[in-house]
């Protein structure tokens, strides 16, 4: 007596609804300057490509503006090529998120709780987190449907400045920058178009 | 006088409704629940819905095309809802549930907002800031820290449902756009929904044309396109083939009779029994359901073997008169009969078969009465049929060999009744598609489309009865409970209520008084934050719009127009006869035991769980007892009848062993030619007999020393062909009805004449030859 593509459709609509009451605030940004001579995108993100895997702690510090602190989190991050990334949060409270492929799941073990999230039913999330599992797997095609991505520095210390192309996931993210040096990535800073903004710094990788 | 009564059926016919309603073939009076089922079957949301698909382009092209049909469909009054996936149309449906939450949410709850419920609401907020979900619920925190819009998000919220590729549904390989739309018409509403397919296909080539997309195909299915779909193709299947048949019987006939006059005669009772039977189905039920028609169409076979009997019986120089004197006796035993065979069908208690009865009663009885009074009259005299003489003499030779077979039939026969005794019920087919005059190739897109569209297959759900609609949404809230303890138990994956999208006034009065004044609230609020890291007055806007949600008035059915919450909502609470329905389907059961246990508690107040599986299969094999247990008392009456109008037991076997010898080669062939018995199986076998006892009865012992052997084997070969003929070209129809009546009648009536021919036809032609 049910059709589960009806149901299915108003989930998205409503998230696309909180997506658009998000965007009511914000606009975006852009920032470009020219990478060093002898260097490119397509050279970076090949270097990236032949990482196979890698683990690395991270320190996130969260600038929400309903707190009146920075939110801060610790973790490990773990990556294997092409396609899974696993987030370990281990304070405040142990939080882990693994994304294969389309799936993400969240397990949350103080609350004994764990869903799983299409990512093609969110298309927001779906592209944030493309930039940084693209950018990890050195996957240049995936990160330039989303963005318009444009580097900055040299192989020692770059920067990758991505803007999103779609209009309605500038109403939510104005600019995700990416630093790193070489095949390594040590920065991800998040700006919200409602101003509110994440640094994360990730630290000593060992492969 | 026949005149006449042709004219008044012709009346009747002209001012005839014609149906195809398959539920027509469902039983008149079954359980509630199951009543339940085939109301909605007949025009529940199910039966609205139409799944279309596009193929055969690239696949940017298909979904431009998607988007212009769906942009398309969206204008078009016909259709009540268009989902193909694209998002932003449906935006008003997230706003709907923002502003109304705190009387949609069944979270809302006085504890809720007490300061420990708002700490936990508060603490868990916090987390889901850690999470990248912050980019999603951070904006809304100020507003809705408890979370309520997120709640209703996650019960909305499925597993499933189709893939897309950009905003647009797909099916999982990418080759095929989907979209679903639901007609406003209900399913049984042939006209409005061949109309709004008619509308899909124009909107579908104008997005073509506008994309550029030429290879683009459209696929629809869904129980509205079949219905229109077997509508037309009974109809066509019907005229085609009874035209077919008709044609090469004439062709035959006519190389027989070698008189156009005659062949023209030899249809008149046949053209007279079809007029009266559906005069007088029109007259009994008010409509003429369109099998009954297609079954009228292979009445031919039987009414035009009363004249055959007649014009081939009648010997050179002696009037028809004198023919229809020595064949009356046994043709009037052969008509009593059959209508004997369809009188079980006509008290079977269903509709369906009923007009089958009917129909085929009155055209029989007609036929033989025109037979009887009117063609002799009409017959040119000194007529008489010469292939008789190079006919019969060949015939009788085959019939004295055939004596040789006797034994080795005889146990070819108890073999396979042997075999299709162990067969056991597998040869019948249990499950009510089996009805469907579907083809198979219209099944199996529709099932692609609809596995491709993740459609869940709801098998289980619990039913709530209520006098009103307020009654019914309280019981399901109470249900609900039960349910939601039953899903942290493990008991179920989940379930969907009607209460979900407009909970009872009295439910959204209760949470209105959960929520605390504003005072109160500002005050737990601040206590609930200490020692957290919240911005003082973030919250103010929360405080607000709960007070606000307050005074709201209730929300009832009307505010819920233009979402899609207000389709969900139709789906599941339905009105019927001055009863409410609430469905709460079921997902993911693991212990159905316990489900009972607790769902039986609820049985005072009309509440039933329903295992739509189990449902409709008892309801098809309770059907298909019936009607076999009506078979039966059919042939019981025939075997009695026969047994009275022959006054002898020896006789009566004589008629009865090659009709059952015939019945049950005829299944066995079936059976082993792949073919799953149903129930049209069973009414064609009933005609088997029917058919089968005219020869019986003239081959047998009596009857034949009191004929001229010649004429009666020839007019029973005549007879024989033309009904094989007939029934074997509807055997090739496509519509699965019509193709189970004409194979079975075919193969059966040529095995009950080779079989008379062979186990009673012995005797006489030894004395005679």
């Amino acid at each position: 007596m049910t059709s589960g593509p009806i149901r299915r459709h108003r989930a998205e609509a409503a998230v696309a609804a909180l997506i658009f009451i998000a965007g009511l605030l914000g606009g975006a940004c852009s920032w470009a300057q020219e990478p060093a001579a002898g260097w490119s995108l397509e050279k970076l993100m090949r270097d990236l490509s032949q990482v196979r895997s890698s683990k690395a702690r991270f320190v996130e510090r969260k600038y929400l503006k309903v707190l009146n602190a920075p939110l801060e989190l610790r973790g490990t991050l773990t990556y294997s090529a092409p396609g899974r990334l696993e987030k370990r949060t281990h304070s405040p409270r142990p939080e882990t998120l693994t994304l294969d492929g389309d799936k993400l799941t969240i397990e949350n073990p103080a609350r004994r709780e764990s869903r799983s999230l299409r990512l093609q039913d969110y298309p927001v999330l779906r592209a944030f987190v493309e930039s940084i599992r693209s950018t990890l797997s050195g996957d240049i095609q995936a990160l330039e449907r989303f963005y318009r991505v444009d580097l900055e520095g040299g192989p020692a210390q770059w920067r990758l400045y991505l803007v999103p192309r779609d209009k309605e996931m500038r109403t939510v993210i104005s600019l995700i920058r990416i630093g790193g040096s070489r095949d390594r990535v040590d920065l991800i800073e998040v700006h919200e178009a409602n101003g509110d903004r994440s640094v994360m710094r990730v630290y000593g990788e060992d492969r | 006088m026949w005149l006449a009564l042709v004219a008044a059926c012709i009346f009747v016919i002209a001012r005839t409704q014609f149906s195809t309603d398959l539920a027509a073939f469902l039983p008149r009076s079954p359980t509630p629940a199951q009543q339940m089922l085939v109301d909605e079957l007949r025009d529940g949301v199910v039966s609205r819905l139409t799944l279309v698909g596009i193929e055969g382009a690239p696949q940017d092209r298909l979904a431009a095309v998607s988007r212009g049909l769906a942009a398309r469909l969206e204008h078009d009054a016909r259709f009540a809802h268009v989902a193909n996936g694209a998002q932003d149309r449906l935006r008003v449906d997230g706003e709907f549930l923002l502003r109304n939450r705190y009387l949609l949410s069944g979270a809302v709850a006085p504890e809720r907002f007490s300061v420990t419920g708002l700490r936990a609401a508060l603490e868990r907020q916090l987390d889901l800031l850690g999470s990248p979900a912050s980019m999603l619920v951070g904006p809304l925190l100020p507003r809705d820290p408890t979370g309520e819009f997120l709640r209703l998000l996650e019960q909305l919220r499925e597993e499933g449902g189709p893939d897309k590729r950009g905003d647009v549904w797909f099916s999982r390989d990418g080759s095929r756009a989907l979209l679903l739309a639901q007609t406003r018409a209900p399913g049984f509403d042939l006209d409005a929904q061949e109309q709004a397919h008619a509308a899909i296909r124009t909107a579908f080539e104008q997005a073509v044309h506008e994309q550029r997309a030429d290879s683009a195909r459209l696929l629809v299915s869904g129980p509205g396109v079949f219905a229109v779909r077997s509508r037309a193709g009974i109809k066509q299947d019907a005229l085609r083939f009874s035209l077919i048949a008709t044609v090469l019987v004439s062709a035959g006939l006519l190389i027989a009779y070698r008189s156009v006059r005659v062949l023209a005669l030899t249809l008149v009772p046949v053209a007279s029994g079809v007029l009266a039977g559906i005069a007088a189905v029109s007259l009994g039920f008010g409509s003429v359901h369109g099998v009954t028609l297609g079954f009228g169409a292979t009445l031919i076979g039987e009414a035009v073997d009363y004249a055959i009997y007649l014009f081939t019986n009648t010997a050179p120089g002696s009037p028809p008169q004198a023919a229809l004197k020595r064949i009356w006796p046994t043709l009037r035993l052969g008509v009593l009969t059959s209508v004997l065979g369809c009188a079980a069908m006509l008290f079977s208690g269903f509709p369906g078969l009923a007009q089958l009865g009917l129909f085929s009663i009155a055209g029989l009885v007609t036929a033989a009465a025109v037979t009887r009074w009117v063609l002799p009259e009409l017959v040119p005299r000194g007529y008489s049929v010469r292939a008789v003489g190079t006919l019969a003499p060949v015939l009788l030779r085959l019939i004295a060999r055939g004596r040789a077979l006797r034994v080795p039939l005889i146990g070819i026969v108890l073999v396979l009744a042997v075999w299709l005794t162990l067969q056991g019920a597998t040869p019948w087919n249990d499950d009510l598609s089996g009805l469907s005059p579907v083809s198979a190739s219209d099944q199996r897109m529709d099932e692609a489309l609809r596995s491709d569209l993740g459609a869940p297959d709801v098998r289980q759900l619990v039913v709530v009865t209520g006098d009103s609609e307020q009654a019914a949404l309280e019981t399901a809230e109470r249900v609900g409970v039960v349910l939601a303890g039953l899903q942290s138990a493990g008991v179920l994956a989940g379930y969907d209520s009607p209460a979900h999208y407009l909970p009872s006034v009295a439910a959204q009065r209760a949470r209105q008084r959960a929520i605390p004044d504003a005072e109160k609230l500002r005050r737990d609020l601040a206590k609930a934050a200490e020692g957290l890291p919240f911005r003082a007055g973030v919250f103010t806007p929360f405080v607000e719009e709960a007070q606000a949600a307050k005074r709201q008035p209730a929300l009832v059915r009307a505010d819920l127009q233009g979402t899609a919450l207000a389709l969900k909502l139709e789906a599941l609470l339905v009105q019927r006869r001055a009863q409410w329905f609430a469905m709460l389907p079921l997902r993911g059961v693991t212990d159905t035991v316990a489900l009972e246990q607790q769902i039986e508690r609820f049985g005072p107040q009309g509440v039933v769980l329903l295992d739509l599986k189990r449902e409709s299969d008892a309801l098809y094999q309770g059907y298909l007892a019936r009607v076999l247990q009506f078979a039966l008392f059919g042939a019981a009456a025939i075997v009695l009848l026969l047994a009275a109008a022959l006054r002898s037991l020896r006789r009566s076997w004589e008629v009865l062993a090659p009709l059952t010898a015939a019945v049950i080669v005829t299944v066995a062939i079936l059976i082993a030619g792949g073919d799953r018995l149903n129930i049209f199986h069973v009414v064609a076998l009933l005609l088997v007999i029917g058919v089968g006892s005219n020869y019986t009865l003239f081959f047998e012992r009596r009857n034949m020393a009191n004929a001229i052997p010649e004429r009666t084997v020839t007019s029973l070969l005549l007879c024989n062909l033309s009904t094989v003929i007939g029934f074997g070209v509807i055997g090739f129809a496509s519509t699965p009805v019509l193709s189970a009546i004409g194979s079975t009648v075919a193969i059966g009536a040529f095995l009950s004449l080779v079989f008379a021919a062979i186990l009673t036809g012995r005797s006489e032609t030894k004395e005679k030859s």
